[in-house]
This record gives C-alpha cells, structure tokens and sequence, in this order.
C-alpha cells in the first residue's frame, strides 16, 4: 500500500468518523444503555424518512461496523437467549454432547462465579477438544449466522430477499411468493440455510422457517436443535438506520416448550462504507477449508492439545 | 501528515471502542496471565483467514533457537478496517524482520501462543488494533 493510499483510507475513516459524530448530535438517542455513545458507528440520522417496509442494504450488529470487534451494545451478544431453555431428554443428551469453544472456560473460576448464566455460556473447551461443525467451516445456518457480529447484507428481489452474511459469504432465501412453508415432517432433505417463508404483518417481516440440517447449532453455545425446529422472527425497522430482531424457536423434540431469544439490533451501513481495494462491497470473507484446515494443523490443535505444531506448509 | 495522524488517533480510538471477537474460541486456548515479550525473527506471516497468522524465531541467551507458531486475533477483515492491508501487512513482517513479539502461550504448553503485540525494531506497534483487540466481547450491561 502507498503512503497516498494509507492517507486516503485513513482520510476516509476520519471523515467516516467526524460524520457519525455530527450525526449523533442530530440523532434521537440509541436504543442501548448506559457507558455514553451509541456504542455502534452512527452514520446516518436516525431521524430520517424511511420505508419500514424497504430492509434492503447492509445492516451490521458490529460495534465497529465489520471486521471484528464484537456486537454492538445495544445489539445483544452472540448468543441466543439468556433465557433458560427447557430442554426434553433427547434436547438435553444432545445439549450434553455438543462441545463448544465460545463462552466460560468449563470448570474455570470465571464460570463457577456466573450461577446466574446458563451452563451452556459456562462450559467452553479448546476448539482441538470440541465439535463444533464450524470449526472446520461447516455453514453456520440460523440463527447462529445472524448472531455473529459481522454484516449481513438484505436484498430485496419482488419474490424473495436474500440474506447475505458477510463472515462466511452464506447465502440465505427468503421466499416472499406466497408458498406455502413446509411443516418439519414434510421436509425430505434438510438444508444448512433451511426452507423460510416471509409476510408482513403490519410494518414487520414476520418469517418462519424450518428444515434445518441437525448439525448447524443454534448459536455459539452450542444449543442443539432438530429436525423439528420452527425458528419465528420478527424484523422490525424501528428507525432510519435500526433494525430489530426478536425470534422464537419451536422445537418440541428438543425443547420442552418454545425458546424466546433476546431481542437483537443491527445498524445500517453506507452501501459503500466497507471497502478493499478501492472496491465497495461486502469483503468475501470466507471461512475456506484450504485455510481452516492449515490452521488446525499447524495453530489451533497445536494450541488446544501441546502437542508439536506442525510446520507451517507454505 | 496533520491529518494522518488525526485519523490514526481515530482509529486507535474506534478500536478501542470494542474489543475484538473471536469466532473460533481462540481466548480460550491461551493463557494471558503468563505472556511473555522477547526479540524474535520472523520466518513467515500469513494474512489469511479465519485468523493472522505469525511464525518466528526466539534465540535465548546461551544461543538456543525455539520456532514459535502464533496466532493474531485479528482476521484480514479486521485488520483492513485498520488500515493493515495485505501488501503492507505483508511488507511489515516478511521473511528476516526482527520484531519484538509479546506472546499468551498455550494453555496446554508447546511453543505455540497468541500473538498479542508485535513491534518492529524503531518501536512501531505492528497490526495494531488496539491494546484491547482480541479480548473478550464488551460484558453485558446490567439491566
């Protein structure tokens, strides 16, 4: 990269910057609580005119708008619920069996002194001992997709919006032709991204969807679900530049009764805030098996169990 | 150079807003309660996902050479947003570079660790994303 092009892009920020301060002036306060400051990067003025029936764009629960950094605060974090899920013995033998990587180490001090989360935020291994599918690049499905911090762009087409995530360029359809949603039984092959029918019931999207692959997770925790699963959400543009996210989960093999998630927001980006090489889009950020599989051998299994790291293949 | 110096302010100060997630459990492979900084030589940089990657050299005092493999916290998405991109990440630490490297070793020990500060020889804070990037999401705020 050239010193002019280190300049412009870091020109670019802080005019990026000095416009969300601007815009904060004019802005109604954020939904979020507490520390002072949106807690996102606020671009626009949340005050402007909308169609709360137009979601198209890319919409981001990053506190620093891609590329890490964590959701936002008044975005909810990467897990599902905080709520306690009630699980059925075939839910909670699943449950036991999942090992996940993301939370509080198991048996940690940090997790003895968090009793008022669920064990499943309470039990994280190394990647090297656990199972999740993910980590070797397994599509995350729903609602694991959405949780991640990263953009996820809505396009809109007349029959159909397409989400686009941009950790893992996943591609799910949501089909706005009317069909009719299959139920759980109906559904021959399963789909990582599932089968999702979407309605507006006044000035929210309401989409259902089943048909998932068993192996995706519901979120990083490891929470299971099954073939069953009937995930609800409820999109809601609640401002210029807010959307909310409330879900709810059916799943009468797994979970004793239905699973209400934390309401989660997401903040709308400039089409072409994110950008590499001069080129606006979302980054193709793909979780590439050529990749993970390298950095298994030579990092994370190395790290996860002590035993000699590989030399690096280049 | 007013201006680009105004602008890396702001990006130290966007960075440090939130620290950094990790979607492949890595906080809970290393132990940053024993980190450790040493001069190291650099053998090989790889800007590639799903995280950066760093392997050096470190040379103790009676001339033993241990190869350290690490991991940055950092993917390249992030590392754009700060204005690391490929070439000059690349440029930065290529083959031979000497570096002062600040490592969280394994927990389950071996000579692999997170990378957790990189310097070159003048001083200069490499990769940086902050003194913070790669922590632990901000916690929940209190209802």
């Amino acid at each position: 990269m050239t010193s002019r092009s280190r300049l412009s892009l870091a020109f670019g920020f802080a005019v990026a910057f000095a416009g969300a301060l601007a815009a904060v002036s004019h802005a109604q306060a954020p939904p979020g609580r507490g520390r002072g400051g949106p807690g996102y990067l606020k671009l626009f003025d949340s005050n402007m005119p909308f169609d709360p029936h137009d979601l198209a764009g890319i919409w981001s629960p990053n506190g620093n708008g891609f590329g890490g950094g964590g959701r936002c605060r008044d975005c909810g974090d990467r897990g599902y619920s905080f709520e306690f899920p009630v699980f059925t013995p075939a839910g909670q033998a699943v449950f036991d069996r999942n090992i996940p990587s993301y939370g509080r180490a198991r048996d940690s001090a940090d997790a003895v002194a968090h009793p008022e989360e669920h064990i499943g935020r309470r039990r994280a291994q190394p990647p090297a001992l656990g199972n999740d599918t993910y980590g070797t690049c397994n599509p995350m499905g729903m609602p694991r997709a959405i949780l991640y911090p990263d953009p996820v762009e809505f396009i809109a087409l007349p029959d159909r919006i397409y989400q686009h995530f941009e950790w893992g360029y996943g591609l799910r359809t949501v089909w706005t032709d009317g069909r009719k949603l299959p139920s759980p039984d109906e559904v021959d092959l399963p789909r990582w991204w599932g089968y999702a029918t979407a309605r507006w019931q006044g000035n929210t999207l309401v989409v259902n969807s089943t048909g998932y692959d068993e192996r995706t997770w519901i979120d990083y925790f490891g929470y299971p679900h099954s073939d069953q699963m009937v995930l609800h959400e409820e999109y809601t543009r609640t401002n210029f530049d807010t959307l909310e996210l409330k879900m709810t989960i059916t799943d009468p093999k797994y979970y004793a009764k239905p699973w209400v998630g934390e309401t989660k927001r997401m903040h709308l980006l400039p089409k072409d805030f994110i950008k590499q090489s001069g080129w606006p889009s979302l980054l193709e950020d793909l979780c590439a098996p050529a990749n993970e599989n390298e950095f298994n051998r030579v990092i994370r299994d190395p790290a996860g169990t002590g035993k000699p790291a590989a030399r690096s293949g280049r | 150079m007013t201006v680009n110096r105004a602008a890396a302010g702001l990006i130290a100060a966007m960075a440090l807003a939130a620290p950094a997630a990790a979607h492949h459990g890595t906080n809970i492979n290393y132990d940053r309660s024993k980190q450790w900084t040493a001069k190291a030589v650099v053998t090989e940089f790889k800007y590639v996902n799903p995280h950066a990657q760093l392997f050096f050299d470190v040379t103790d005092d009676k001339g033993v050479v241990t190869h350290w493999s690490g991991e940055l916290l950092a993917n390249p998405a992030q590392m754009l947003r700060n204005g690391w991109t490929r070439k000059r990440s690349i440029e930065a630490l290529q083959f031979g570079a000497k570096i002062v490297v600040t490592v969280a070793p394994s927990r389950a020990g071996g000579e692999t660790g997170l990378v957790v500060k990189i310097e070159n020889e003048k001083g200069e804070e490499l990769l940086s994303g902050g003194p913070n990037a790669g922590g632990p999401e901000p916690p929940r705020p209190t209802p």
